[in-house]
């Protein structure tokens, strides 16, 4: 089946914002395919619809239209509550930045997504992705006892814990140096090439360029590029 | 998420701030504190009242002039600066009238064939007469009765005898004493046989009773009592000031108390109830009204102490608004990785229950410190009821529910973008 290859199937999606009596089309038609297992880049200056695109992709905002297909299943006109659920069994967050509870443990905050739904063995899990992530031995620091990689690592496992669909990324190195970014772009590649579908937002060239392919996005339509 | 689950995270964020939680608390701490010290205070002085009164006996009734309650069994209220006690009434402030109570009414009420629920009757006068006491002068308390107060009052004889129904006939001159009486008048309990000037008349001491309980109605030990008729003629009255009614056992004080009213009525020829010149009151009527009393005032005090619970509870929402600002992005951290707006709830909701909670037990402890601290101070043994901790449990759980609520929706509503956004 054509459907269950794609991870992410986007249909002519729009999204307008009322200002005053005009409406502004934040996304003016988005017709987007990300295959399951792919590492894709989503590029774009400021104010170019790619939040807001992040948004939609994340289940944290709804398109005024279009079809939105995640991981087979259509999502667009799901209730909020339905959502949640969605979003914390088949999306992974990594964010650029408040991405952990403060003063809480590297596991627990790996935990966090598995107290609000269902996971086999998730102790057993967290550790073995932590591990993965090279903090095995962080197990128990406190989260503002960790620097900016760590963090984002362990951002990473959280992102993984509940199996998700994809993993939605953005600007996970944003607030790292030359050397953290690298670490962090060969970790998403890694866990990429290990099977999972990476949908990375960013607007820096060199971490576009892990991507297998990376999608442009301008005045909320999308400008493909082939890499 | 599970139940459990909620009260770990919401446990947990309340430990993250354990210096803030206290403060917030601090209110809830105060406001159960002083209830409980209020209503445990209010509860030992109920339980005492209650041993004071039921010292009096709960299967007696009290027959008094005039109408509601006056000075229990015995009577022994004093007329503030008269050289003679007043035989007319229990304390002439109180009784204005003149008795109503006279010979012909003990006389009816002594016929115990005629009244199968009454098992002993006495007739009381009570006065005082200013005395010698170790060098001092005092005014102590002369009670003239009938032979069966002392069986009625549960007094014993532990030196001499005590008067007798010939004494009563012949208008005897004779006196017994309490032990404390006469240790203050004679400065031994060996009094027997000793002359006692009560007022212008001498009394011969026929007997010395053994120490007694004593209440702070009744104190028997600091009494004297003589034949109700040489009282009379002492103190110059004819009636008496009570009478003293003891049933056949506490559960014919009722029937007992119908029927005294139904006889004295009849003697005193008034044929409407509403009209009568005398009151008739069981050891339990007075504990009813001094519960009454009591109790009405310990909530009251309990109901201004509640007053700061609600304070406390504004504090607790305050905070807690001020915590949900505060977390903004890890509620939509938490959004973002699956939670429902209703987990939100629940752990902001719970939060506030257990901050409240804790501020109960906490103040369930310092309730109980002040009651101590007071309890010596004032000389009341502090009562700590589970109701009063149920109450405490309870109410601090409606403030946390009530106060929390608010919080705990703003919360919850919180769109996870605006919130992860939110600087």
């Amino acid at each position: 089946m054509m459907q269950s290859m794609n991870a992410i199937e986007l249909t002519d999606i729009r999204k307008l914002y009322r200002t005053g009596d005009e409406d502004t089309a934040a996304l003016d038609g988005v017709d987007l395919a990300v295959k399951k297992g792919e590492f894709v880049a989503i590029m774009g200056p400021s104010g170019s619809g790619k939040s807001t695109l992040m948004h939609i992709i994340g289940l944290l905002d709804r398109p005024t239209s279009g079809l939105y297909k995640l991981d087979g299943q259509d999502v667009s006109t799901i209730s909020k509550r339905k959502q949640a659920e969605i979003r914390n069994q088949k999306i992974g967050f990594v964010f650029q930045q408040f991405n952990l509870l403060p003063r809480t443990s590297v596991l627990e905050n790996v935990l966090l997504p598995t107290i609000y739904g269902k996971v086999k063995d998730p102790q057993r899990r967290a550790k073995q992705l932590i591990e993965r992530v090279g903090l095995a031995d962080r197990l128990s620091n406190k989260s503002n006892q960790l620097s900016g990689g760590q963090v984002q690592r362990v951002a990473i496992a959280r992102a993984l814990v509940m199996d998700p669909a994809i993993i939605l990324a953005d600007e996970p190195t944003g607030n790292l140096d030359t050397k953290r970014s690298e670490e962090i772009m060969k970790l998403f590649r890694d866990i990429n090439k290990a099977g999972a579908t990476v949908v990375l937002i960013t607007h820096e060239p060199d971490v576009a360029a892990y991507a297998d392919r990376i999608i442009y996005i301008r005045d909320g339509v999308v400008q493909e590029k082939a890499k | 998420m599970k139940l459990y689950q909620a009260i770990k995270q919401s446990l947990k964020a309340i430990l993250r701030n354990k210096g803030r939680s206290f403060l917030t608390i601090l209110g809830i701490i105060i406001g159960i504190g002083s209830v409980i010290a209020l209503i445990s205070l209010g509860t030992g002085v109920q339980s005492s009242v209650t041993k004071q009164v039921s010292k009096l006996g709960t299967s007696n009734l009290t027959v008094q002039p005039g109408e509601g309650f006056g000075p229990a069994a015995g009577g022994q209220s004093q007329a503030g600066g008269d050289k003679n006690g007043p035989g007319s009434g229990g304390g002439r402030g109180f009784n204005q009238a003149a008795s109503t109570l006279t010979v012909t009414d003990l006389k009816a009420l002594q016929d115990t064939t005629a009244h199968p629920k009454i098992k002993a009757v006495s007739g009381n006068v009570s006065g005082s007469a200013i005395f010698t006491a170790g060098g001092q002068q005092r005014r102590m308390t002369v009670i003239g009765t009938t032979p069966s107060y002392f069986d009625i009052a549960n007094l014993n004889v532990s030196g001499g005898t005590l008067f007798t129904a010939g004494d009563i006939t012949s208008s005897a001159k004779v006196v017994v004493l309490g032990s404390q009486f006469a240790q203050d008048v004679f400065g031994t309990t060996a009094a027997v046989g000793k002359s006692l000037v009560i007022d212008t008349d001498t009394y011969r001491v026929v007997g010395v009773l053994g120490k007694a309980d004593e209440s702070s109605f009744v104190d028997p030990n600091a009494e004297a009592f003589v034949p109700y008729p040489a009282a009379m003629a002492t103190f110059g009255v004819s009636n008496f000031s009570s009478l003293t009614v003891q049933a056949i056992s506490e559960n014919n004080v009722d029937a007992a108390k119908a029927d005294i009213q139904k006889t004295l009525l009849g003697t005193h020829h008034i044929s409407d109830a509403k009209l009568a010149d005398f009151s008739v009151a069981s050891a339990k009527d007075l504990l009813s009204a001094v519960t009454t009393i009591t109790g009405l005032l310990t909530s009251l005090l309990a109901g201004i102490a509640a007053i700061s619970l609600v304070v406390g509870g504004i504090g607790i929402m305050n905070i807690m608004l001020v915590s949900v600002t505060e977390r903004t992005r890890e509620i939509g951290l938490r959004k973002a990785v699956g939670a429902r707006t209703s987990d939100i709830l629940g752990q902001f909701v719970i939060e506030a229950l257990l901050l409240t909670l804790m501020g109960g037990l906490l103040g369930i402890g310092l309730g109980r410190l002040i009651g101590l601290v007071a309890a010596k101070i004032i000389n009341i043994t502090p009562v700590i009821t589970p109701g009063a901790i149920l109450l405490a449990v309870g109410v601090s759980s409606v403030v946390g529910l009530v106060f929390g609520i608010y919080p705990a929706a703003k919360a919850a509503r919180l769109n996870p973008i605006d919130a992860l956004r939110y600087e």
